[in-house]
């Protein structure tokens, strides 16, 4: 039997052609064993949650948006946005100052990137927030004269400042290397192109190698930010209000401990959530092949015609 | 006497880690002349255009490049290595075009043209717009300014990058294997353009693999094999009828 177009059509018991029958994946025994665990403990898991009366989920919806906690959250948004503006911007200069080719301004580079990637954050928060006791006077004065005033340093040094200050500082050494990073990933053809064409290496960084630097420090970046949210309630040590440290403040007075970590816990999820799906944008934006080309060019019709050839 | 566009080097020696890569290479290029760079793969012939263009320096001899010491000033004792901006300052009039195109991908075909004068020499942007247009249009990409590199086939990104060096007004054009990267029935659009310039008297370095380029445009030819010039003169000459045994064996697989 031929079917229109030549070819022999095969009937089976069922009447379905083969060759439009769907090909199935294989499940193994262990998918519908890992279906139905997992179906179990999340029921096991929201059964409990929902019914146990400690959790108080009256208290959570309560103080969701409560003042103290709102104003917590702004504080947590803003250190974040500082720190990493500044962190970025130092990063960018220590990424420079560590491309240099003089070598003491990249070996200076390399020790602050050394010393703030190796120690913990919280050391680095709690070390300037008691920087005082090793420059208790700040002397600021122009030298050989006796004009100087000198500002006493812990009154400086709010809890605030200094978190700003170890944020920033600890960020700047993971952004020098994020976008020493992405320098490294463009082409040595582009830089000898610009050296061919006398460009000097001020121009050569600002018109060649940052915009073709950026698509691989973005995304980058992006992560850093999520990560950067969540590393802020690390200043809560310094007794600075941000949003972990105003659910502290309310449960020490009310006891309701776990109903208010779980605020905060459902904040920093929703932070997280809202900034994953621009995060993920960002990094398909920048992993397809046409990344290549500027925004702008979406302008121009893709299709180049040929060009006449003399 | 005028040395505009005329190369001169000595004995250069260049060598990397512990490879002697340019061996004790002499070479006279005169103003307006065309001179065709041929050899086998790792002979040197990149490396001798990098030196002439100053992305790479050579260990020692003597290189001057439009009359001028070439990144060095000369004393009684040594060289000495000239500041960054004299440097960039001699680069400028020394064009070159890479086997990869290296256009800038941020830039427009205009952009990338316009880089050199506004960029470098500070030129006044309308002007610069305006050279770059009749420079696109010289090498028959007229209307093409808005194209992001991306946007464009090979040779014709090629093209642009062959503008993008004159727009610096150079007296010296190099070529590294100009039409190598490209597919087949786009090197005669990129060699044309080469043609063209040649016939308008630029002084051109040209390393190929194109022997009917090198035929019917070099005034002169040199056969480089292991770091060592070893046979130059005439092009048609040597083409035709080669002294050297190394550029005979070579020739014959080329041919
Ligand atoms: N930057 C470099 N570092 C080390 N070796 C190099 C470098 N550039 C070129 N070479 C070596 O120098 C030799 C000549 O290279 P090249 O000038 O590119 O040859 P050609 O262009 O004739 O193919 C090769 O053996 C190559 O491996
Ligand atoms: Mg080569």
């Amino acid at each position: 039997m031929l079917n229109s177009n030549g070819h022999r059509r095969e009937t089976t018991v069922s009447g379905v052609d083969p060759a439009l029958k769907p090909r199935l994946r294989r499940r193994s025994t262990f998918e519908y064993f890992a279906w139905i665990i997992c179906c179990l403990l999340a029921v096991g898991i929201l059964f409990s949650v929902s019914t146990n009366p400690n959790f108080k989920w009256h208290v959570v919806a309560r103080y969701f948006t409560h003042e103290t906690i709102i104003r917590g959250l702004m504080l947590t948004i803003f250190l974040t946005v500082a720190s990493m503006v500044f962190g970025t911007l130092l990063g960018l200069v220590l990424a420079i100052m560590r491309s240099s080719s003089i070598k003491p301004i990249a070996a200076t580079a390399g020790v602050y990137i050394t010393l703030f990637r190796g120690t913990p954050v919280l050391v680095q928060l709690i070390f300037w927030f008691n920087i005082a006791a090793l420059y208790p006077n700040l002397t600021i004065g122009i030298p050989f004269t006796d004009i100087s005033t000198a500002v006493d340093v812990n009154a400086l040094i709010a809890p605030i400042t200094a978190a700003l200050i170890g944020l920033t500082l600890n960020e700047a050494a993971y952004m020098a290397e994020i976008i020493r990073g992405g320098f490294a990933a463009v082409g040595k053809g582009q830089i000898e192109a610009a050296d061919s064409l006398g460009m000097s290496g001020a121009m050569k960084m600002r018109k060649v190698i940052i915009p073709q630097a950026m698509p691989s420090i973005i995304p980058a970046t992006g992560n850093q930010v999520i990560g950067m949210f969540k590393e802020t309630s690390l200043v809560s040590v310094l007794g600075v209000a941000e949003l972990l440290q105003s659910a502290q403040l309310i449960y020490a007075r009310t006891y309701e401990t776990i109903p208010l970590l779980i605020v905060a816990s459902l904040w920093y999820l929703v932070m997280t959530l809202l900034l994953s799906y621009p995060q993920a944008q960002l990094e398909k934006k920048y992993s397809r092949a046409t990344s290549l080309l500027p925004r702008k060019a979406k302008k121009v019709v893709l299709t180049a015609p040929e060009g006449i050839a003399r | 006497m005028n040395t505009d566009g005329t190369i001169h080097a000595r004995a250069i020696r260049k060598s990397f880690g512990p490879k002697l890569v340019l061996k004790d290479v002499d070479l006279d290029i005169a103003s307006g002349e065309v001179c065709c760079i041929i050899g086998p793969s790792g002979s040197g012939k990149s490396t001798l255009l990098r030196c002439i263009n100053g992305l790479e320096t050579v260990d020692t001899g003597v290189l001057k490049v439009n009359g001028e010491d070439l990144g060095y000033y000369e004393t009684e004792t040594a060289y000495h290595r000239l500041n960054k901006k004299k440097i960039a300052e001699q680069r400028t009039r020394i064009g070159m075009v890479f086997q990869q195109f290296n256009l800038f991908p941020n830039m427009t075909a205009q952009e990338n043209v316009m880089a050199g004068p506004v960029l470098v020499k500070g030129a006044e942007k309308g002007a610069a717009a305006r050279q770059a247009h009749e420079l696109l249009a010289s090498v028959g990409l007229s209307g093409f300014g808005d194209y992001y590199p991306a946007q464009l086939s090979g040779g014709q990104q090629q093209r642009v990058a062959v503008a993008r060096s004159l727009a610096m007004d150079p007296e010296i054009m190099l070529f590294d294997e100009p039409t190598s990267a490209l597919d087949p029935e786009k090197v005669g659009e990129v060699l044309a353009v080469m043609k063209d310039l040649a016939s308008k008297g630029m002084t051109m370095v040209v390393v190929t693999h194109e022997m009917g380029f090198a035929r019917e445009v070099a005034d002169s030819l040199i056969f480089m094999d292991e770091g060592c010039i070893v046979e130059r003169g005439d092009a048609r000459e040597i083409l035709r009828n080669p002294k050297e045994r190394r550029t005979q064996s070579f020739l014959e697989k080329v041919l």
